[in-house]
């Protein structure tokens, strides 16, 4: 077959209709996988992803300019009161073009859940294996070496050892990386072994289709049958529709816009699975230490996250649990997370550099009473949700105890000293004060949290009640409808998800095509 | 706290002015008639707010980054203007919510009703913006605090976001030399993908040009 091509919405000068065996919608972890599958299966597919079509000749690793074009509601996506700050990518490649590039395999005790709660039986780690080979050795994932950790994760590194916490080294999946820190910007040198520089390339090598700056608005749908999609075509300057549109037939539609997209697609094309569309979405909300140092850290210098704890993942019945890394720190991101008035953030930004930053992030979904997030359309809203995410005093127990334990960690790790990102932020001068937490207010919008993992809100099963998919992934309610995104994770994972979700979009790839 | 008088009026605002309906309050009418300290025009046309809320956003910019040593000046870097533009990038019913929100902040009516102030805004004294500011980011009303989030991140991602400020925290800027803005950009087709696509290969050296040092 000869090649595809990669076409963006100031190209598409008029309105068109396309055909094809397949339509899918979202170029991320999960569309890019199963549009690879398909396209290896000879069929003929189109991929519409509604963010621009953004490469290393515009990666110029400012966050003025990542924000806007990379990220999903220019980087400010929220929940409606504030309370969260999801970082959410947006672009072809979608989450892959700006994570900072932690692979890891579903945990066991996760399958064990999913088999256990949501009568998982077509989906396990056995199933899955020999996808995830393929998918490491495409995408370069090995182990970030201990000698090229920078000093923000060699501080989480040393606490843990320090203490005699679990700790384990990053796997990433790159090649030739230059470990110059900048992968939330956009890898300018194609070394992230992002779906940007991999997947869809030699897919559109085998004949894949791309349109960029289309946003799809509607699943044209009628009695069991899909029979394609309705998209408005963005203009890639403004990011706003041009009023021309583009339409795609196919045999078989499949979502893949991710958590919080996937299922507002599914809203607006009035396909609700009974009401559990956008609900049980999944955040793994993310609570924040910082630390000074006395010696430079640089945390916005070297490979993001390249080390890991899973120490507290399983804190036993009735808690949530979290798993530890570190993120980059920028200065517009910094200015923007820390929430202290003018002069203290000012006081903050001129210590940038000394500055360590420790992340927590709570695996929710797995409790009884949680309900995550909810997901909604807003009566005027274009691009942007109403996401309300359901706290409860398990949420709060785990960040208060995770910020002590980082606090322990960076002090013993040499911090002179620890703060909270409370609105108050809590000042810690050594280990003997991180008692002070206790006293601290935790409650939404009295302490910062944010996340960069989005799961669920569609998610599968085998029981039409409680799912939204089934165990193939196919929509209960159509026969040609598939969601093949992070949306279908049944509850937060415990790990970063982009592995996840390429080994469940490889697997359903190919089982999708088998039915065509 | 505990006076009569007060727990009723933090009762209307509990019942009555929560969510949409206190936004509402920034769409004008009441108080609002008060008029705004107006600001000298900026530089190039606004593109979302209005010259009154432009002032608010000025003001909020003096504040959010106060004048200070070694920091370029919120004016300097002309942060209210955009932290115009960043609002006109944002989803229609953000901007809406936005342009309410400054409307709100700047509303007389509102500010009476929260903190007894009678005059807009920006015609408050700096360390009364400071205190306005304070009790909005410390309210026991969670929607205040919502507000203050919004309003900081959006002019603080305006003060930040410009390299002329990174010289406040000694942060470098990226590594020179890596970024290519004249890296190919590859569309399928009959064009053979370029090798440095998923694979990158070091530059070849750049002669020197003439009349360089070495």
């Amino acid at each position: 077959m000869s090649a595809g091509h990669i076409v963006t919405g100031d190209e598409l000068k008029e309105s068109a209709v396309l055909e094809a065996d397949a339509v899918v919608v979202g170029s991320g972890s999960g569309g890019a996988w199963v549009a690879h599958e398909l396209v290896r299966a000879g069929l003929k597919v189109v991929l519409l992803e509604e963010g621009g079509y953004h490469t290393r000749r515009e990666f110029d690793l400012t966050e003025a300019r990542a924000f806007p074009n990379l990220y999903q509601e220019l980087g400010s996506r929220t929940t409606d009161d504030l309370s969260i700050t999801l970082l959410q990518g947006r672009s072809v490649g979608g989450g892959t073009t700006v994570n900072w590039c932690a692979s890891f395999r579903t945990p066991d005790r996760i399958f064990a859940h999913w088999q256990k709660h949501h009568g998982l039986e077509a989906l396990s780690k056995e199933s899955l294996a020999p996808h995830w080979d393929a998918i490491e050795k495409r995408l370069h994932i090995a182990e970030w070496p201990l000698e090229l950790v920078n000093a923000n994760n060699k501080v989480l590194w040393d606490g843990l050892g320090a203490l005699g916490y679990e700790r384990g080294l990053i796997r990433r999946n790159v090649n030739n990386c230059l470990n110059i820190g900048y992968c939330g910007m956009g890898c300018p040198v194609d070394a992230k072994q992002s779906m940007l520089v991999t997947v869809i390339p030699d897919a559109v090598e085998r004949g894949l289709d791309v349109y960029a700056n289309v946003s799809v608005r509607r699943i044209v749908w009628e009695g069991r049958t899909a029979s394609g999609v309705e998209a408005d075509i963005l203009d890639p300057a403004t990011n706003k529709p041009t009023g021309r549109t583009l339409g795609v037939k196919a045999r078989v539609v499949i979502a893949s816009g991710g958590a919080i997209n996937t299922p507002a697609l599914l809203l607006r094309s009035q396909l609700d699975g009974r009401g559990l569309v956008g609900r049980r979405t999944w955040l793994h909300p993310v609570v924040v230490t910082l630390a000074e140092f006395e010696h430079d850290i640089n945390a916005f210098s070297g490979a993001p996250q390249s080390v890991y704890s899973h120490h507290f993942v399983d804190r036993g019945p009735g808690k949530i649990g979290f798993f530890l890394e570190v993120p980059p720190v920028h200065p517009m991101l910094a200015a923007i997370v820390y929430p202290g008035t003018g002069a203290s953030s000012q006081a903050l930004m001129q210590r940038l550099p000394k500055m360590q930053a420790m992340l927590a992030i709570a695996v929710d979904g797995l409790l009884p009473e949680e309900t995550g997030a909810t997901v909604k359309l807003r009566k005027d809203g274009y691009g942007r949700h109403s996401i309300d995410y359901a706290f409860t005093p398990a949420h709060w127990e785990a960040f208060r105890t995770a910020c002590k334990e980082m606090a322990k960690i960076q002090f013993a790790a040499g911090a002179k000293r620890v703060m909270s990102l409370h609105l108050e932020p809590v000042v810690m001068e050594s280990a003997k004060e991180i008692d002070k937490l206790d006293a601290a207010p935790w409650e939404r919008l009295r302490v910062k949290v944010v996340t960069a993992h989005q799961m669920g809100g569609c998610p599968m099963g085998a029981d039409a009640a409680t799912a939204v998919v089934d165990q193939r992934l196919r929509y209960f309610g159509l026969d040609n409808l598939y969601v093949v995104d992070g949306s279908v994770l049944p509850t937060g994972l415990g790990v970063n998800p982009q592995e996840t979700i390429f080994g469940i979009a490889r697997w359903a790839g190919n089982q999708i095509a088998g039915v065509l | 706290m505990t006076s009569p008088a007060g727990s009723s009026r933090r009762t209307l605002l509990k019942r009555g002015l929560l969510g949409t309906g206190l936004l509402a309050l920034g769409g004008g009418g009441f108080l609002a008639s008060r008029s705004s300290k107006l600001e000298p025009p900026p530089p190039e046309p606004l593109k979302a707010v209005s010259p009154e809320q432009y002032a608010v956003l000025a003001a909020l910019a003096r504040r959010f980054i106060p004048d200070h040593p070694g920091f370029p000046s919120a004016d300097s870097r002309h942060t209210a203007l955009a932290a115009d533009r960043v609002i006109s990038w944002t989803d229609p019913s953000a901007q809406k919510e936005t342009l309410q929100l400054l409307g709100l902040f700047e509303n007389a009516l509102a500010g009476f009703l929260f903190g007894g102030r009678t005059r807009p805004f920006t015609q408050l004294s700096p360390q009364e913006q400071d205190e306005v500011l304070d009790e909005w980011r410390t309210s026991r009303i969670a929607v205040r605090r919502t507000g203050w989030l919004a309003l900081r991140a959006i002019v603080v991602s305006a003060y930040y976001g410009q390299k002329e400020t990174w010289v406040v925290s000694g942060y470098p800027g990226p590594p020179a030399g890596i970024h290519q803005p004249d890296a190919p950009e590859w569309r399928g087709g009959d064009t053979p993908r370029p090798p440095g696509l998923g694979v990158w290969t070091e530059p070849a050296p750049q002669p020197a040009p003439e009349g360089s040092t070495p």
